[in-house]
Order: structure tokens, then C-alpha cells, then sequence
């Protein structure tokens, strides 16, 4: 081959090829410099699928939905729905906007305040005792996002010279209160007991392990027994977030804390009221010590506006529901396995999810964001997750299943979903 | 305007975490690494099978921190950045074109690189001097046909310098951690690895029966 000397320019790779992260930095000085290199991108690669993301919704995040198609000016209705989080689905039940209402004609609309100066209504005082005791612990306080939960609780109680591990799994909120805290961070494989140990054992300081009750890409949950065990033997505090196994695993609802039988042995709880709860918000629950402590350090409590107090009404009755009636985290359950089966039997690859959320293992991070399309198209509503949210070739669906689905909509969005699937090979 | 191309028929880049401390360690100071999770950055490892070049079949060992590319603008936009800091060839000649050209870091010393592959992995193993030095196994996700836009950047004595470089060929990439790598005791590598690297790449690429082509080295 000779030494060739060519004028072209490089050709640049097709736009699919290139993601989020491709958008990170720029060359110049002007902070604007890449918002027209990453429109120029964007505009080429909306069509392709990218428009997928932030549809507009016209209804109640129900089983079925109506949701605007921003590419055909449609509004598609009545699509079966997997994309919500709604496990109970409670957030449309008629007490909850009822309760909600109510609030209303009290309260007004915003609460109008910090929560540790005037933002605190005697509804957002009453779902801290009620989650404290739903939970079992002896405080709980209540943040205005799960986001703000995770990012207040790690960045309150860690400083400098201390150690995070976390699992690398773990979500952003996680992440981001482990570089606010300036503690030093470390990550161990997703659920592998033995890394753990590796990454904590001959730190000789303050440590947390942070993990997850259901982790959110991959619907599996962790080998709780083991990390315990890790954490005593190195005198490490354990904080689990189980934004999405709050109010649904367990016998009473506590969470995977319950259901492994080692409520006691974990140290910080987070969760949000966004997800079984149809609500909004966060909470962390644990001694009244370390709540009292995160009431004065939690910075992203302290410095953002407190719930809107109807939200807090209607997460009230919500939690009174999920309570109340345990039939519902039945009926989950029942769905999750139908729905498993259903996949299962169509050899739909599920990963090793064991949960409500279920990972659809697309695996083609160019062609997931088309088949997503497709299965709109086909009348049913799931959010397609690619690289950065998972790793390259792990791209998904991601299902999300709620108590409140009718064995007829499962069947129905299960049979839309493999008839795409086959299509592309991806299932026989 | 090119000035080199080099076709390959085995080439594979496995990516591992190491401590950004580490990472900053060997990077100059106009340029940062990219973290790959909180306090954690990317130590590439590169390995080449050229069949065909000016300086004829040969093949090529590098590490890199990843850094970010400069994005310009759209259409010529690099998808990643790379410092090489440590470098080695089995051929002197190559050595001698590519430190002339691209000031890349090589050892003075040749290697011997073996590039044995089967359909469910490709494993390198490098020897220097007859002692081991690296054995590299990654393994394939799904195959296609694409081209790759990366910057190189590089320093000759105080001047940064950097390049793009264009890789099309056949292609695999995941990051399902089934690769693995061993670094012996070497004296190429001895005084550059100053932390720990993870044992298991957390991405693996995989090419193919395809052409690296470097273009202009430019000072900025």
C-alpha cells in the first residue's frame, strides 16, 4: 500500500452512530460552542427515532393512554401502557384525586416555602409520621424529588476523606450526591458481592455501600444477606433506595428490606413516591438521629420549595391504599409472572429481571430506537433505554407492568411487542 | 489531507476503567480525562495486525488515556479522543514513520504480538525481548460495516499537537464484560502504570478486515 496523501476530508460515520455523549465538549472558548454541532445532530437524528423521547401525553397515566406522535401530528389513543410507573395504580384512582381536591380548596397550589421555614403544611408533618411508620423506622423526612432524596441524603451525611462504594448500577441521583459529598467514590460490578469487598476492605475511615432495591434498567434486585454481611465485617452503614420496590415487595409493602427479612440491618432507606404511589417526591427513613442530622444538612431539601401540599394529599391517600389493600401488590405479582410467561413463551430475551420492571433485551443499539417505532405504531406505549443510560449492545425496552393491567391488555401488548421483535430477528 | 494509511486485518481496542488520578498522571495538562463513572477514567488498550503498509505487514501495541474530542462542527465531528502514552511496534521502520510523523511514544524496543482468533473471541498476546507483556482476550457482540472518526492527540516537546484518524472496517462493540487482560511484569510497561486498571474491559471493540487512516497532524 503506498503512502498516500489524500485532500478529502474524513468522512464522517452515519448520525445514528453518534449519541449523547459524543455532545460532551467542544473545541473554542464561546460556552455556546457546541449547541450548533448538536443541533445540526439532532435535527438529523429526531426522525430516526429520537423523537420517541418526551412525547406528550393526553391522559391519566393509565393502562391505556393517549399519547401524541410528534412526527405524524397524530394522537394516538388507547395504546396499551408500559411506560409508567404507575405499579399500583393509584396515581387515577377516584379517592386520590378526590383527596387531591380537597387539598386544593384548603391549601391552594404551591406550598409557597422551604420546607424548613414556611413551606411545611400539616399534610407534608403527617406523610413523615405515616411513611416513618409505614417503613417501621423511627423518622422519615420528605424531599421534593427522589432525585433530591438520594443527592441530600449522601452529600448531608458524607465528607471528604470518607468512602462511597455504590453499585455501578446505581442511578445518576446516587452518582451525583456521591460527587457533591467529595468523598472518595468507588463502584463495584453490578450486585458482585466479592468486588464489594475488594473496593471497601483496608479503608480506614467513614464508609457507605449504597445499592438498590430494584434496580431500575435491569428489574433484579440485590444479594441483600451478603452485602450486609460485607458491611458488618468492615464496619461500613448500608443506605438502600427502593424507589422501585417501596410499597411493593414485601408482605406488608416495606420493600426488598422485608421481603429478605433484613429490614433492621440496613441503615438508611430512601424512596420515592413517584413510582408505586403515582405521587411525586422522596423520602429518607431511619433513626430519629440521622433524620434530625439530614434535617440540617440535606442542602437540597433545605434550598428547594417544599411539595405542593395537594401533592401531598394525594400521596396520603395513596399510601393509605397501598396499605389497605394488599391485593394490589397481589395482583402485581400475578401480572409480573403472566406477563413473564407470556415472554418467556415467545422466547423474548428478559435478562435477569425478577421484578415489575422488565428489561425487553433488544440489544442493537442502532435498529432499538426503529423497532420502538414500530411497536407505537403497533398500538402500544414503551420506552426504548440505550446507550449512555445502559451500555453499548444492551439497548432495551423497558416495561414497566401495573396491578391495575387486565390480563387482556398484557396479551394484547405482549403479541405487538413479539410480532416487532420477530420481525427484526430478535426473537423467533 | 492523508498522510498514511495502513490496513489491518485484526484490530481491537478493549476499554478499562483506572483512577483518574492515575489517568491525569500521564495526560499533559491541557487535557482531561473522561470519566467513565464519578473518579474513574478510561486507560485503552489498542492492538493492531497491519497487513498491508509503506513499511509492509507489522503489528502495533498502544495505551491511551481517553480523552474528549474538540467538536468543531457537525459532519467532522471525531466520536472520541485518545493520548497515547506508551506505544510499541514489531517494526522498526514503523516506529521510526509514525514517531516522525505523529510523535507517538513508542519503546525503543520491538514486539512480537500474536493475534489468535476464533469466532467467539480474538486473543492478543505480546511479548517483548521473549518475556510476556500482555494477553488480551475480547470477545464479539453483533458484526457490521462502519468508519469510525477519532482524534489522536499528541505533544512534541511543548507543542500539542493532534489528528483525526478515520478506522472503517468490519465491527463489533458491547460492553457485556466478557474480555479479560493480564499485564506481566515488563520493563516497557514498568514505570507507566502507577495504579490499579481493572482486570475486565468494560466495552470491547472488535475490527475487521478494514483501513486506519491518518490525517493531518495539526498544532493548536
Amino acid at each position: 500500500m503506498e503512502d498516500s496523501t489524500v485532500d478529502a476530508p474524513p468522512a464522517a460515520p452515519g448520525a445514528m452512530e453518534y449519541d449523547y455523549t459524543n455532545f460532551y465538549f467542544g473545541s473554542g472558548s464561546d460556552a455556546f460552542a457546541l449547541l450548533e454541532p448538536f443541533d445540526d445532530w439532532w435535527r438529523e437524528v429526531r426522525p430516526s427515532g429520537y423523537y420517541l423521547y418526551e412525547l406528550p401525553m393526553h391522559s391519566q397515566p393509565g393502562t391505556r393512554v393517549d399519547v401524541e406522535d410528534t412526527k405524524t401530528g397524530e394522537i394516538r389513543r388507547g395504546l396499551v401502557n408500559f411506560a409508567s410507573y404507575n405499579y399500583l395504580g393509584l396515581s387515577y384512582r377516584p379517592e386520590v384525586k378526590q383527596a387531591i381536591k380537597d387539598a386544593a380548596d384548603v391549601y391552594g397550589g404551591g406550598s409557597s416555602g422551604s420546607p424548613i421555614l414556611s413551606g411545611t403544611t400539616a399534610l407534608h408533618q403527617q406523610l413523615a409520621d405515616e411513611v416513618a411508620a409505614f417503613k417501621g423506622k423511627e423518622a422519615a423526612l420528605i424531599f421534593p424529588t427522589g432525585y433530591s432524596a438520594n443527592v441530600g441524603t449522601i452529600a448531608g451525611l458524607m465528607r471528604s476523606g470518607d468512602l462511597i462504594v455504590a453499585d455501578q448500577f446505581a442511578h445518576a441521583s446516587v452518582v451525583d450526591g456521591m460527587i457533591l459529598s467529595k468523598a472518595k467514590s468507588r463502584f463495584f460490578r453490578h450486585n458482585r458481592v466479592d468486588d464489594l469487598e475488594r473496593k471497601i476492605k483496608g479503608f480506614d475511615g467513614k464508609k457507605l455501600v449504597i445499592i438498590e432495591g430494584v434496580y431500575s434498567m435491569d428489574g433484579d434486585v440485590p444479594p441483600l444477606a451478603d452485602i450486609v454481611e460485607v458491611c458488618r465485617k468492615y464496619g461500613a452503614r448500608l443506605m438502600i433506595d427502593e424507589a422501585h420496590s417501596a410499597f411493593v415487595y414485601g408482605e406488608t409493602g416495606k420493600g426488598v428490606v422485608e421481603d429478605q427479612g433484613l429490614d433492621d440491618e440496613v441503615d438508611i432507606h430512601l424512596g420515592t413516591f413517584s413510582k408505586s404511589l403515582g405521587g411525586q417526591g422522596g423520602y429518607t427513613a431511619g433513626s430519629l438521629q440521622l433524620i434530625n442530622y439530614l434535617r440540617g444538612f440535606s442542602r437540597s431539601r433545605v434550598f428547594s420549595c417544599a411539595l405542593s401540599p395537594v401533592v401531598v394529599a394525594g400521596i396520603l391517600k395513596a399510601l393509605e391504599l397501598a396499605r389497605n389493600e394488599p391485593e394490589l401488590r397481589t395482583q402485581l405479582w400475578d401480572n409480573v409472572a403472566y406477563m413473564q410467561k407470556l415472554l418467556s413463551d415467545a422466547g423474548v430475551p428478559m435478562g435477569d429481571s425478577t421484578s415489575q420492571v422488565i428489561p425487553i433485551m433488544v440489544r442493537d443499539d442502532t435498529r432499538v430506537l426503529q423497532m420502538c417505532e414500530d411497536v407505537f405504531r403497533e398500538g402500544v406505549y414503551i420506552n426504548p433505554v440505550r446507550y449512555p443510560a445502559v451500555g453499548k449492545h444492551k439497548s432495551r425496552f423497558r416495561m414497566s407492568i401495573s396491578a391495575a393491567h387486565s390480563k387482556e391488555e398484557l396479551e394484547e401488548g405482549s403479541a405487538a411487542i413479539v410480532r416487532v421483535l420477530q420481525r427484526y430477528g430478535v426473537c423467533p | 489531507m492523508s498522510v498514511g494509511s495502513y490496513r489491518f486485518q485484526s484490530g481491537v481496542s478493549a476499554f478499562f476503567e483506572m483512577a483518574t488520578a492515575d489517568a491525569r498522571a500521564v495526560l499533559p495538562e491541557h487535557l482531561e480525562p473522561i470519566e467513565v463513572t464519578h473518579q474513574r477514567s478510561v486507560l485503552s488498550v489498542t492492538a493492531f495486525l497491519f497487513d498491508d503498509s509503506v513499511v509492509g505487514p507489522y503489528t502495533e501495541l498502544m495505551f491511551s488515556v481517553i480523552v474528549p474530542p474538540m467538536v468543531a462542527e457537525w459532519g467532522q465531528h471525531a466520536k472520541a479522543g485518545f493520548f497515547p502514552f506508551l506505544a510499541a511496534t514489531s517494526s522498526a521502520e514503523a516506529r521510526r514513520i509514525k514517531s516522525e510523523r505523529f510523535h507517538f511514544p513508542y519503546h525503543p524496543e520491538d514486539i512480537d504480538a500474536q493475534f489468535i482468533e476464533t469466532d467467539e473471541r480474538l486473543r492478543v498476546r505480546v511479548f517483548g525481548g521473549g518475556d510476556p507483556i500482555m494477553d488480551l482476550r475480547v470477545t464479539p457482540g453483533a458484526w457490521k460495516t462502519t468508519t469510525h472518526l477519532l482524534q489522536g492527540f499528541m505533544m512534541n516537546g511543548d507543542q500539542r499537537l493532534r489528528t483525526t484518524l478515520q478506522i472503517s472496517g468490519d465491527y463489533t462493540v458491547h460492553e457485556n464484560e466478557q474480555g479479560e487482560m493480564k499485564l506481566f511484569p515488563h520493563s516497557m510497561t514498568a514505570s507507566h502504570f502507577l495504579g490499579e486498571v481493572s482486570e475486565s474491559p468494560f466495552r470491547e471493540h472488535w475490527f475487521k478486515n478494514g483501513t486506519e487512516t491518518f490525517h493531518k497532524l495539526e498544532a493548536f
